[in-house]
């Protein structure tokens, strides 16, 4: 029994993005999905799963967004629901389980925040009381350490990771919703630029985001009914290290993204060989590389060597994450890349579609990556154009 | 003078850690069944779910496993201290173990640094164990 090309992302909410003022995180929730049941070409009634990506503390005088909250602004009562709160990547095999089950015939999954405008920036919460005694805030420590220790370990450093920052920014300059797109970045501007937490700078960390993302899922049937070409899932895993990075053995390597790998390209039946280009989570630029080596594009120490020369950019022989991703489109955690995939796949990408346009093949499969927490859990899913 | 950085707050699991503290002793659940030495606390070990614990004390001898430098402030109470450094101290009885390094330029330290705990004194009521590089 598998679900390989069964299951299909059939519909996509996108939302203004970047520094938008005078807009609850609600609200970015209720339009991502109304304009991906739009997209869709259904109605709202048709919608009987919701998932909302993650929680987040309210701020201001907003609501303690749940997915409730999500239901009721948009009109939904789901047959299921849920919500996750600590960045567990769950959510894509979550609804394919429901489907699977035939609970769910469209399962809608959302992101919303609204942090640069209504709120305090997450990252400065203080989650934990022992760490926080010591100085230690944040996501970026949490990878800074991971990072150093890979320095230590193997060939790497801001020399590799300069690739990742400027290659990814050429993308989000043809982007015209990036929160990039007018900013351009050299090498020199990565080296000038101020350290966040060392060996982090400033390039090297996501960006944040106020807005909403959002896509529904459905079967490949019931997908060949509605607007769009049929995207489907071809393989899909997830692994979970799950220890706190401060007691992780995993900070360079192999992360969850090795077994959650195998397990996908497993599923779908192919190889590396077969991948057209790759959207993979980048809240770091040192995540981009540890998923790359651990999905086995090149060992441990070869990182620079395949990085070099432009090879995820525009042109490149292996383009990754082609809307500039985390680091340089816009902060929607996992969703960044699902939806770009998918909108790469239907051809709907304008100066930066892969194919012609940016001197590559027209793709057909696509890899994709989510990780959450400090490497604690990771997902992949292959999809492709049927 | 007011310490401005963010107090423990002990925890039923974490007590005993914090009292040993407060003596200048680094202590931590060792497993009966199996041996591991735990760390964070926890009523079972981790290595083979056993609740069969004793508390021992640690040498404060270990070394450097990763740091952090932050440039940036992320609370009040640690401003006038940017640059600092955290780093996860590999003890010698197997523990990883957040803290901070002192007694050393951030650009002087590196993984595998053999290091010693040292005592702060930030209240009547806790003390915190960091790390200073064994020259």
């Amino acid at each position: 029994m598998t679900i390989k090309d069964k299951y299909a992302i059939a519909g996509l909410g996108y939302t203004p993005q970047g520094r938008i003022a005078d807009r609850t995180a609600l609200s970015f929730h209720a339009e991502a999905i109304s304009n991906a049941i739009n997209d869709a070409g259904l109605k709202a009634r048709d919608i009987d799963g919701l998932i909302c990506y993650r929680h987040f503390p309210s701020s201001g005088g907003e609501p303690d967004v749940t997915p409730y909250l999500v239901a009721q602004q948009v009109g939904l009562t789901p047959g299921v629901l849920s919500q996750e709160a600590n960045c567990a990547r769950s959510q894509l095999l979550n609804a394919l389980g429901w489907l699977e089950m035939g609970l769910c015939k469209y399962v809608v999954i959302s992101y919303a925040h609204n942090p640069l405008s209504g709120g305090d920036f997450f990252a400065r919460a203080v989650d934990n009381l022992t760490k926080a005694v010591f100085g230690q805030f944040g996501a970026t420590a949490g990878y800074a350490m991971a990072a150093r220790r890979a320095m230590h370990t193997f060939h790497t450093g801001p020399e590799t990771w300069k690739h990742i920052a400027v290659d990814q920014r050429k993308w989000a300059n043809l982007n015209p919703i990036a929160q990039m797109q007018n900013r351009t970045l050299t090498f020199e501007d990565y080296y000038k630029s101020k350290w966040v937490v060392e060996p982090l700078r400033v390039p090297d960390n996501c960006l944040i985001t106020d807005g909403g993302r959002a896509c529904i899922v459905t079967t490949v049937e019931r997908a060949r009914d509605l607007k769009h070409p049929v995207v489907a899932v071809m393989g899909i895993g997830q692994h979970n290290t799950a220890y706190e990075i401060e007691q992780s053995l995993n900070m360079a390597g192999p992360t969850g993204a090795r077994q959650s790998g195998e397990k996908a390209f497993d599923m779908a039946g192919i190889t590396l060989s077969d991948i057209d280009a790759c959207e993979i989570y980048d809240c770091f630029t040192y995540t981009v590389e540890i998923t790359l080596q651990d999905y086995g594009f090149f060992k441990p120490g070869e990182g620079e060597d395949w990085f070099k020369g432009g090879t995820i950019g525009p042109g490149g022989r292996m383009p990754v994450n082609t809307s500039g991703g985390l680091l340089s489109e816009a902060y929607f955690m996992g969703l960044t890349q699902l939806t770009e995939a998918v909108m790469q796949l239907r051809g709907r990408c304008g100066k930066r579609q892969l194919g012609p346009e940016t001197g590559t093949g027209t793709p057909e499969i696509i890899l994709c990556s989510d990780n959450g927490a400090i490497l604690q859990t990771h997902a992949t899913v292959i999809l492709r154009r049927l | 003078m007011t310490y401005l950085k963010p107090l423990p707050q002990p925890n039923a699991d974490d007590k005993f850690f914090w009292d040993g503290c407060r003596e200048h002793r680094l202590l931590f659940q060792k497993c009966r069944n199996c041996g591991l030495v735990r760390w964070p606390p926890s009523i079972i070990c981790p290595g083979c779910q056993s609740r069969d614990t004793r508390v021992i004390e640690a040498t404060g001898n270990g070394k450097i496993y990763t740091y952090a430098v932050y440039h940036q402030a992320y609370h009040p109470g640690f401003e006038h201290e940017v640059p600092y450094t955290t780093a996860v101290i590999e003890l010698g009885e197997g523990p990883h173990f957040l803290s901070n390094i002192v007694g050393c330029e951030p650009d002087k330290i590196k993984c595998d640094m053999p290091v010693k705990v040292i005592w702060e004194d930030i209240t009547p009521e806790f003390s915190l164990p960091k790390f200073r590089p064994i020259l």
